[in-house]
């Protein structure tokens, strides 16, 4: 049989192990599926590819296919056996370009897999293509990106959010059953969030960088979107784990999805959960945002957890110090391009150093060169001090508040964003743009797990809205319990109706509030 | 003001990337304006706190035997290289302007 674009978009993992066991598709069945999909919604309409991998794929499912008819059961072959797959386009697929949606790595192949994308292959997945992103994850909305604009699957006159916004809308709009995106600032779970998919961030040190182009090395972290919480905590099982290349990567013991399982059965009773009443007074948050938390917090009382009021004193540093910290990160990664090894290389020059000089300039775009230009500055000397160690020192205070937070409880429940996915353009100020993060950066600082859990659609804006659920560092067992247990309360739509692929409508910004989707 | 032309202009030299009079002068307000946003983090009293320069408290350090193992082929290395010769990454000329120039 063939699958149809419905049937394809409501499988989960559970149910494509199940189905290939049962013979009712194979995993040649779910990569056309998938290719379907991707021709019927990606071009000129989400645009989420930058690039398809269809022999990669057309390999991996075949091998799926060859060792279940050798009697094989899908769980056998792997955890995620004829899953189809997509890779923020910053993590390299050996046979695949992988441009982290810059000009600068246009033409570059990758000679190598990424740890996480070489154990998700191993697991059985198909990768299916390389997603859009903010050019070298510096935004919050893929406008960066030097290739397209990502258009949100719920409204496509809006973002997807960012950085990962083409790997969460690829998978809200149906197109791949999970994505793996990176976080360093927010940048799985806001767009997780704008585009109504569930976005995992996992501790710092749960998943392996190494072949994910650097971004801030002390805070990126490699993590999965998907429809649901047990499909992210599948996929976090199949790609966490110690790499002798990444030495920042852990002995994890994969039982998130045993996690997520307990919270679905068991539920969450005698659980604290902490909740920051200081977010729901924060400047910008989005009454649609603040009810939606109340309603959660209400969810997760009817299930028996006991609330907490929690205080994170030195939150409010977090933000500065974020655009500290990364910026002088980015500086210091991104001095590799210099268009000798790989990387765009300007014609015309006269000697080396106008070689190096022109071809980042001609290879970088604007966004990418103030974070360079910025991170240079504050590690010059004399301004070092003044922002770049006192930025570390907070690092500290806000640790030390994490720490004193989970003695009094197992997670916290915040808000993801301040407000809904917002239009193309609306925000132009790259200061303002920073602030759609204030929730998620702190979390990046201290170097705990987070996820982006949907509740709904918000009631102003008719637009997706999720919560934030942080956990202690490497406990991340306690907010995949939460996550799943919580998820029973809500009947949400796990891909965006179809309804919302109209022809974008003509709308003013002042309608900002008024109903899409 | 935190930056002059001039600072943005020797940091442009620094980072290696050419930009253009009329670029120089639009990064000049940006980069004042991103840089007045950071200055909460100049008003903590932060006397005796230490720093914390990697989120993972207490890591031992990773050690492994000294044993040689393959990394990359010549050719893998040269693959994605804009310009290669006898097996070498081809730069410009470091110094000069090759013939042509000053």
């Amino acid at each position: 049989m063939t699958l149809s674009f419905a049937e394809y978009t409501t499988l989960s993992i559970a149910d494509i192990q199940a189905g290939l066991n049962k013979r009712s598709f194979s995993a040649c069945e779910l990569m056309h599926a998938a290719n379907d999909a991707i021709q019927l919604l990606d071009e000129g309409k989400v645009d989420a590819f930058l690039s398809t991998t269809p022999e990669l794929a057309l390999e991996a499912a075949k091998r799926v296919d060859a060792e279940l008819t050798a009697g094989k059961t899908a769980g056998e072959i792997g955890l995620l056996a004829g899953v189809p797959l997509g890779l923020k386009d910053n993590m390299n697929l050996l046979g695949s370009r992988t441009t982290c949606g810059s000009r600068m790595l246009e033409q570059y192949e990758s000679t190598y897999s990424a740890t996480c994308v070489r154990k998700a292959q191993s697991a059985g997945a198909l990768p299916i293509g390389k997603l859009n992103m903010d050019e070298f994850a510096f935004g919050s909305s893929t406008e960066t990106s030097a290739y397209k604009m990502t258009h949100n699957p719920w409204d496509l006159e809006r973002v997807p959010g960012g950085s990962s916004g083409g790997s969460a809308a690829a998978v809200a709009a149906g197109m791949l059953t999970v994505s793996l995106g990176s976080d360093t600032g927010g940048s799985i779970r806001q767009p997780a969030s704008f585009c109504g998919v569930v976005g995992f961030k996992p501790s710092y040190g749960v998943v392996s960088r190494s072949g994910v182009v650097a971004f801030a090395s002390s805070l990126d972290q490699v993590g999965p979107l998907g429809r649901s919480v047990a499909d992210v905590a599948v996929v976090t099982d199949a790609i966490c784990g110690r790499d002798p290349l990444d030495c920042t990567s852990q002995n994890i013991v994969p039982q998130f999805a045993q996690s997520a399982l307990a919270g679905q059965r068991e539920g969450i009773k005698g659980m604290r959960v902490g909740i920051i009443p200081a977010y729901l007074e924060a400047e910008g948050v989005a009454p649609e945002i603040v009810l939606a938390l109340a309603k959660a917090v209400k969810h997760v009382e009817s299930l028996g957890a006991s609330l907490v009021e929690i205080e994170l004193p030195h939150d409010s540093a977090a933000l500065s110090a974020y655009y500290v910290i990364g910026p002088c990160e980015a500086f210091s990664n991104l001095s590799r391009f210099d268009s000798v090894r790989y990387g765009y290389r300007a014609g015309g020059v006269r000697n080396l150093e106008e070689l190096y000089e022109q071809s980042r300039a001609g290879g970088f775009g604007v966004e990418t060169t103030r974070r360079i230009m910025l991170g240079s500055y504050l590690l010059s000397s004399g301004v070092y001090n003044t922002y770049y160690y006192p930025a570390q020192q907070v690092r500290t205070l806000i640790t030390e508040d994490y720490m004193r937070a989970f003695e009094q409880a197992d997670v916290l429940l915040t808000p993801v964003s301040p407000r809904t996915a917002f239009r193309f353009g609306e925000i132009s100020n790259p200061t303002a743009m920073h602030l759609s993060d204030i929730f998620t950066i702190p979390v990046n600082i201290a170097g705990n797990g987070a996820l982006s859990l949907p509740v709904g659609l918000g009631e102003q804006s008719g637009l997706p809205v999720s919560i934030q659920i942080i956990g202690p560092q490497f406990k991340d067992a306690n907010i995949l319990r939460v996550a799943a247990a919580l998820e029973t309360c809500y009947d949400i739509p796990r891909v965006a109706p179809p309804a919302s692929f109209r022809q974008p409508q003509a709308q003013t910004l002042s309608s900002l509030e008024g109903g899409a989707a | 003001m935190y930056v002059t032309k001039e600072d943005v202009r020797g940091i442009a030299a620094y980072v290696r990337i050419g930009l253009a009079e009329d670029e120089i002068d639009e990064m000049t307000r940006d980069l004042n304006s991103i840089i007045k946003s950071l200055e909460p983090i100049t008003e903590y009293d932060l006397e005796g706190v230490e720093p914390t320069f990697h989120p993972i408290a207490g890591l031992a350090n990773v050690m492994r035997d000294d044993v040689v193992e393959s990394g990359f082929t010549q050719e893998e290395a040269l693959a994605n290289a804009p310009e290669a010769e006898d097996g070498q990454f081809k730069i410009a000329t470091i110094l000069g302007g090759g013939g042509g120039g000053q």
